[in-house]
């Protein structure tokens, strides 16, 4: 771990034992710092405003409400909330049963326009530094294994589900899936 | 299972692709092997950074106000945190565990180990916990628990605990929220008149206690729960 991301480990736990001990600027101060990405993450796996927003607001009420399970010997905060945000995404894909008309939206919008730019997201974003070195990663994948991990993270379909889009055996995907993510470990790992 | 499995339930079970049976053995198998709970941990921390690779969204502006208008509404006793209800029996039972009888005889011990503890300036890692029985056939039952957080182990002394019997042991449980079920901490069993006293370390890092409760199992202790309880407490 560098020395940036053991000051910012330290400063995260020092935050969230202010937000449980129901500090507000502690917890506008952690809202600052994770909600630009974590709406972008969610967003990209509901492909709705309104649904990213509602979905945000649930997140960061539980971190509200659970901050004193945070554990960080187990996990960074942004681990933790992106783990809160993603499950919330993800149920309510699979609860409304909108999976196959989120995966067409993606694949309408990666196909047919540019992704929204917004410079204003880039200056909200931080850690540009990491985000290239994690695409960078993700680009070493051999294609099967990414589009694998990507279908099972952004887009929530099931281990069946994911084998049948891409039509191979199911032990196939669970092999490209443990490969792929193993290697994202084994190359993330340094300074993680 | 190979190792080469387990990676692979470990891989699916972080991206939240594991289902119904497997994904209920497969946790049954994290609350009791710390091995597995690091490589689990590991792979979720390389998940979670699967997150910067999506497309930058501008944030709602007003969204930051929505939420801390809904977070000031909510009273500071929803903050609490939950437990699974997989838990409901083992919380009723702690809840019921009534005053706190020390034994006598380790008043003094405990004591001296807080005083020896407070001289290492550590006693805000430690907790101590008043076990009563929980059976109606042993109702002298009862357990002193000293728990170091830091060092993550503790000491159990007994008294008064029934022999458990040549095809059973107790086993010791913390009762910690963030697993569904509680954290093996080892069996034993009671030397005659029901004490003992032994040292543990849980199976998987505790980081919050909630309680602990003893129950009868078959010998050599099980992975989660089956057995009656016997002793519990806060």
């Amino acid at each position: 771990m560098s020395t940036e991301q053991l000051e910012q480990a330290a400063a995260d736990r020092a935050l969230v034992a202010r937000v449980v001990e129901g500090d507000e600027a502690a917890f506008s101060s952690l809202y600052r710092r994770l909600a630009p990405g974590l709406f972008s993450m969610v967003y990209e796996i509901l492909h709705d405003q309104k649904e990213a927003e509602d979905v945000l607001q649930e997140a960061f009420v539980q971190v509200w409400k659970k901050a004193a399970l945070y554990d960080p010997q187990r996990s960074s905060l942004f681990s933790w909330a992106v783990m809160i945000s993603r499950n919330k995404a993800i149920d309510r894909v699979r609860a409304r049963g909108r999976r196959l008309r989120t995966v067409e939206a993606a694949a309408a919008e990666a196909t047919a326009v540019p992704p929204e730019h917004s410079e204003q997201a880039d200056e909200l974003l931080a850690h540009g530094e990491e985000k290239r070195r994690i695409r960078g990663a993700l680009a070493q994948l051999p294609e099967p294994q990414r589009d694998a991990i990507d279908l099972a993270f952004f887009r929530g379909l099931t281990q069946t589900e994911i084998a049948a889009k891409l039509s191979v055996p199911l032990g196939t995907i669970k092999a490209r899936i443990r490969r792929g993510l193993l290697a994202l470990r084994d190359v993330l790992e340094p300074s993680t | 299972m190979s190792d080469e499995d387990f990676e692979e339930q470990a891989s699916l079970y972080v991206l939240g692709l594991l289902e119904g049976e497997e994904l209920r053995a497969f946790e049954a198998r994290l609350a009791s092997d710390p091995e597995l709970s690091r490589a689990v941990d590991a792979l979720r921390e390389t998940a979670a950074q699967l997150a910067h690779t999506a497309t930058p969204r501008a944030l709602p502006p007003e969204l930051h106000d929505r939420i801390l208008a809904e977070v000031r509404a909510i009273p500071a006793a929803a903050r609490t945190p939950s437990r699974s209800t997989a838990w409901l029996p083992w919380a009723i039972a702690a809840g019921l565990a009534v005053a706190c009888l020390l034994l006598a005889t380790d008043r003094s011990r405990l004591h001296d180990r807080i005083a020896a503890l407070q001289h290492r300036d550590t006693l805000s890692q430690i907790r101590i916990a008043s076990l009563t029985s929980q059976l109606d056939s042993a109702p002298k039952a009862t357990a002193v628990v000293v728990w170091d957080a830091d060092k993550q182990e503790g000491v159990l002394r007994t008294a008064d605990v029934p022999p458990a019997g040549r095809e059973r042991d107790y086993q010791l449980w913390i009762v910690d929220p963030q697993y569904g079920q509680p954290v093996d901490a080892g069996v034993f069993d009671v030397a005659q008149g029901g004490s003992t006293k032994i040292s543990f370390k849980p199976k998987a890092h505790v980081s919050a206690v909630d309680g602990f409760a003893v129950s009868l199992e078959r010998k050599g202790g099980v992975p989660k729960a089956e057995g009656p309880m016997v002793l519990a407490g806060k």
